[in-house]
């Protein structure tokens, strides 16, 4: 565990200076301070990408836990709304790796950056899961007790994590208020 | 600008100060972006219904009366964060050019939102399961679709800003 852990720092470490005075950061960084507005209309993008996947799966997981819309069946919302997100997540990586190409050192040394990923790693898992079982038995999370009450459990875990994603999105900026 | 010293004294006063001043900022931003995804997100799915791209087997009312609500709640939570936000520095923002367009295309989706609920809503059991609906209310999700995306941008311009 201690080695693994010690492993993943040092994956941080040489991503970050596999980035620092590569290319890829000149490039980064020369379209962030050259093309006027860049930052904010890439960081707006950023943030429909989100708005995408929040409104998609917040949705369902309220559906599942059944809390909103209940005209709308919880296998066919999943069929409808999660590959809306699956566009949106790519949307939302290539935006993101552009000010991570930028100042890699920001992110890769930030723990408020690795909390976001591991959040974002297990709440994609869970919509995958509910998806992929979905798509094998349609109605998979209505038919037994045990798959509702499981669905209700994972709709749960996967609101909080996706707030949380959301929320160490924007703390990464403040980190240095969190730990000074 | 009109009322200034209510501004300076909104800025100055000891709650303002304080959020100014302490993780409540942050806090608070962070809370306002949560809440914007939803309102987003949500308004997004109405407005791909009334555009007659998405969501077509069910009908638009279904689709706001079930969707409006939640994106009323979230509309409340993020009014209420962002004044949290605004009080620390009110003057500041309020000569910030990206947060007045940002309160201009707030205003012109109010108008646009009322109008169609008025208006075009009015009639709509006479489209309400046709998947081509008519050119009022797809003008009404077109123009909504860019109006958020411009209080989006606005909104992330203003932090440049100040």
């Amino acid at each position: 565990m201690v080695t693994s852990f010690s492993t993943l720092m040092d994956l941080h470490e040489r991503l970050a200076n596999a980035l620092s005075d590569s290319q890829a950061q000149e490039l980064a960084r020369y379209l962030l301070g050259n093309v006027p507005g860049l930052p904010p209309v890439v960081q707006t993008l950023h943030i429909v990408g989100i708005s995408v996947v929040m409104a998609s799966i917040v949705m369902i997981d309220l559906r599942l836990l059944g809390m909103a819309v209940p005209s709308q069946s919880i296998s066919e919302m999943i069929s409808r709304l999660m590959p809306w997100t699956w566009w949106a997540l790519p949307l939302n990586a290539v935006t993101g790796l552009l000010f991570i190409f930028a100042r890699p050192n920001r992110y890769f040394y930030n723990p408020v950056f690795g909390i976001k990923l591991s959040l974002l790693v297990a709440a994609v898992t869970l919509a995958a899961v509910v998806y992929q079982l979905n798509r094998r038995e349609t109605g998979y999370w209505e038919q037994t007790l045990a798959r509702r009450i499981s669905g209700r459990a994972i709709a749960g875990c996967s609101l909080v994590l996706w707030i949380g994603v959301v929320m160490a999105g924007r703390w990464i900026a403040y980190w240095d208020y969190l730990f000074y | 600008m009109p009322f200034t010293e209510f501004w300076e004294w909104l800025q100055g006063h000891p709650t303002s100060q304080y959020i100014g001043y302490s993780w409540w900022f942050p806090f608070l931003e962070s809370i306002h972006v949560v809440a914007i995804t939803m309102v987003v997100g949500s308004i997004l799915m109405v407005d791909l219904r009334l555009l007659g791209i998405a969501g077509l087997r069910y009908t638009a009312s279904q689709m706001t009366r079930e969707l409006t609500p939640w994106t009323w709640t979230a509309f409340c939570v993020a009014l209420v964060s962002g004044l949290g936000m605004f009080v620390t520095r009110a003057p500041v923002y309020l000569e910030n050019p990206a947060f007045q367009a940002k309160l201009v295309l707030l205003l012109l989706a109010c108008v646009n939102m009322a109008l169609f609920q008025l208006w075009t809503f009015r009639d709509v059991a006479g489209w309400d399961t046709a998947a081509s609906t008519p050119v009022a209310a797809r003008v009404a999700g077109a123009a909504s679709l860019l109006l958020w995306g411009g209080i989006l941008l606005t909104g992330r311009w203003t932090g440049h800003i100040i």
